[in-house]
C-alpha cells in the first residue's frame, strides 16, 4: 500500500495512533478540530474524526463516525446557512462559514466551519475535509457590539428628535417675541405721535420727536437684528450707513452731502441698542446743530474694524460747538457719554470753527 | 392701465385701533383720505365705500383673519387697489405678495410711512416713481420690476 492510500483510511490511521504518515498524525493530534467526510458513500458519513473535534463536540468517536454531520445541527441553526453548506458541497466547492453547532449536553456554539473537497489524481471528490473552531466568544462579542450600536443609534434617535423639537420650539418662541417686541415698538411711537400731534408746545413736541427718533433707532436695530441670519451678531456698519441716509432723508435735508466710508463691522448683539443710540444721538445732533438755519454741507462716516475695535468717525463741516457749553445741559450729551462706558467705547468730541468730529472707538468682542 | 390721481383714496386695515388713528394722521399729513377703515376681513366685506380706494393699507395678522386673504378680496371688490401690507412679519408674505404692491415693515417711523406714501403716491399716479424707494418701503418682486 502506498503511503497516500494509507492516509485515506482513515479507520485504521485512527486506531494505529500514532503509526502511518506524519500528515496524518499532526491531523490526529492537532488542537483544531477536525473531520473527514467520503461522498462515495451513502448521505456524506464521516469517515474520520480527531480528538480535539471529540473534545468540542462532547461525543465519542463511535458516536461520530459513519454519521452525517447535519446530527450537530439544533434548534437554532440558520436553515440558510445549513442550505449554503448544502449547495458547495453539492457543487464540491469549499466553504467558509459561522454555524450554530450543538454539543452532547445540548449547549450551543459557534462554529467558524471550513470545508474543502480533496481530489484524486482523477479530479472526482474522494472526500471532504473540515475543520472547525469554536467562535462562540468572537461572536458573542460582535452580537454585543451589535446590540449596543443598535441601543446607541435608538438613543441617538430619540434624542436628536427631541432636539429638533426644542429647536422648533424655540424659533417658534424666538418669531413670537420678535413679533411681539415689534408691535409694541409700533405701539409706543403710535402712541407718542399721536400725543405729539395734540401738544402746542414746539419745545415740548421737539422733545418727544427727539424721543421717537430714538425710539425709532432701536427699533431699527431691533428689526435689523432679527432680519438677519445670525440674531448673535450685528453689523453696525450697515446700521450706521441706513441710519444717516434715512435721518437726512426724514428731515428732509437734500442739502446735506453724505460722504460713506463704511465697511461692515460685526459687534455682539448684547452691544447693538447701546451702540445704536450712540450713533442716534452723534448724528441727529450733527444734522440738527451743525447745520442749522438752512446751513448746508457734507457730513462724513466712517466705520471701520481692524483688530478687534470698531472705529467710527462722524465729521461735518458745519457750525463747530463748544464742548464744555453743551456737555451738562443735554440729555444726549449724558447719553451718548454713559452709553459709551456701557460698551467701554473712547468717545472725544473736536469741535473748531472748521467742523465737528466725533470719533467712538470700542472692542468688538462682548463684555 | 388709468393713473391714479392725488388726493388719493386710502383704505386702513387695521384690527390695532391705536395704530389705524396713527396711520390715518400720518395720511391725513401727507395729503390724503382716508375713505374707509376695518379691523378684519368680514369687516372689507361689509364696506360700503363712496369710491374705489387708490391705496389700501393691510396688517397681515388680523384679529380672527389673515391679511393675505383681505388681499385678495380687495382686488377682487376694486381692480385698481394698490395693497401694501403693514407687518411685523414680512417673512409670511408668500413669494407672489398676492397681488400687493409691496410691504411697510413694523415698526415704522412717521418719516418711514411718510416717505412710503410718497413713494407709492409717485408710482401710482405717474410711474415709474422719480424718487428713490425709501428704505421702510419693500416693493413685491413685481413691481420692483416694473418701477425699476
Amino acid at each position: 500500500m502506498k503511503q497516500r492510500d494509507d492516509w485515506h483510511l482513515t479507520e485504521r490511521v485512527m486506531h494505529e495512533n500514532g503509526r502511518g504518515d506524519p500528515f496524518a498524525a499532526a491531523i490526529r493530534g492537532t488542537r483544531m478540530p477536525m473531520v473527514i467526510t467520503d461522498p462515495r458513500k451513502d448521505d456524506n458519513p464521516i469517515v474520520f474524526v480527531n480528538e480535539a473535534f471529540q473534545k468540542l463536540s462532547g461525543y465519542g468517536v463511535d458516536e461520530i463516525l459513519g454519521r452525517n454531520c447535519r446530527f450537530l445541527q439544533g434548534p437554532d441553526t440558520s436553515s440558510e446557512t445549513v442550505a449554503i453548506i448544502r449547495n458547495a458541497l453539492a457543487a464540491e466547492e469549499a466553504v467558509s462559514i459561522d454555524i450554530l453547532n450543538y454539543r452532547k449536553d445540548g449547549s450551543a456554539f459557534w462554529n467558524a466551519l471550513y470545508i474543502s473537497p480533496v481530489r484524486g489524481d482523477d479530479g472526482i471528490v474522494q472526500f471532504f475535509f473540515a475543520s472547525q473552531l469554536d467562535v462562540t466568544d468572537r461572536i458573542e462579542a460582535q452580537r454585543q457590539i451589535a446590540d449596543q450600536k443598535i441601543e446607541v443609534e435608538k438613543q441617538v434617535r430619540a434624542r436628536t428628535l427631541d432636539l429638533q423639537e426644542a429647536l422648533e420650539e424655540k424659533t417658534l418662541l424666538l418669531h413670537e417675541v420678535d413679533h411681539r417686541v415689534k408691535n409694541n415698538l409700533t405701539m409706543i411711537g403710535a402712541l407718542l405721535r399721536l400725543q405729539s400731534r395734540t401738544l402746542g408746545d414746539p419745545k415740548l413736541q421737539q422733545a418727544l420727536e427727539n424721543m421717537l427718533e430714538r425710539i425709532d433707532a432701536l427699533a431699527v436695530v431691533h428689526r435689523r437684528l432679527y432680519q438677519s441670519d445670525d440674531i448673535t451678531q450685528f453689523d453696525i456698519g450697515a446700521f450706521a450707513a441706513n441710519l444717516a441716509s434715512d435721518v437726512l432723508a426724514s428731515m428732509g435735508r437734500k442739502d446735506i452731502a453724505l460722504v460713506q466710508d463704511v465697511d461692515p463691522a460685526f459687534i455682539p448683539a448684547s452691544k447693538a441698542s447701546a451702540t445704536g443710540l450712540i450713533l442716534n444721538e452723534i448724528i441727529t445732533n450733527a444734522v440738527k446743530h451743525a447745520f442749522v438755519d438752512g446751513r448746508s454741507g457734507t457730513l462724513g462716516l466712517s466705520v471701520k474694524q481692524r483688530d478687534g475695535a470698531v472705529f467710527i468717525e462722524l465729521q461735518d463741516d458745519g457750525a463747530g460747538f463748544d464742548p464744555s457749553e453743551t456737555h451738562a445741559s443735554s440729555i444726549g450729551q449724558s447719553l451718548v457719554t454713559r452709553l459709551s462706558r456701557q460698551i467701554k467705547a473712547t468717545t472725544e468730541w473736536h469741535s473748531d470753527s472748521d467742523g465737528t468730529r466725533v470719533s467712538v472707538t470700542f472692542p468688538a468682542a462682548a463684555g | 392701465m388709468a393713473y391714479h390721481v392725488p388726493p388719493l383714496n386710502i383704505l386702513i386695515v387695521e384690527d390695532e385701533a391705536l395704530l389705524a388713528m396713527d396711520i390715518e394722521a400720518m395720511i391725513l399729513d401727507s395729503g390724503h383720505c382716508v375713505i374707509g377703515e376695518a379691523a378684519s376681513l368680514r369687516d372689507v366685506l361689509a364696506l360700503d365705500l363712496p369710491a374705489s380706494p387708490d391705496v389700501a393699507f393691510v396688517d397681515i395678522q388680523l384679529d380672527g383673519s389673515s391679511g393675505l386673504d383681505v388681499c385678495t378680496l380687495i382686488q377682487e371688490r376694486w381692480s385698481a387697489t394698490a395693497v401694501v401690507f403693514v407687518t411685523a412679519n414680512p417673512k409670511k408674505i408668500p413669494d407672489d405678495f398676492c397681488g400687493a404692491h409691496g410691504v411697510i415693515p413694523k415698526p415704522f417711523s412717521r418719516a418711514g410711512l411718510m416717505s412710503a406714501m410718497r413713494y407709492i403716491e409717485d408710482g401710482i399716479c405717474d410711474p415709474p416713481p422719480a424718487s428713490a424707494q425709501p428704505s421702510s418701503f419693500l416693493a413685491s418682486p413685481k413691481l420692483a420690476r416694473a418701477w425699476a
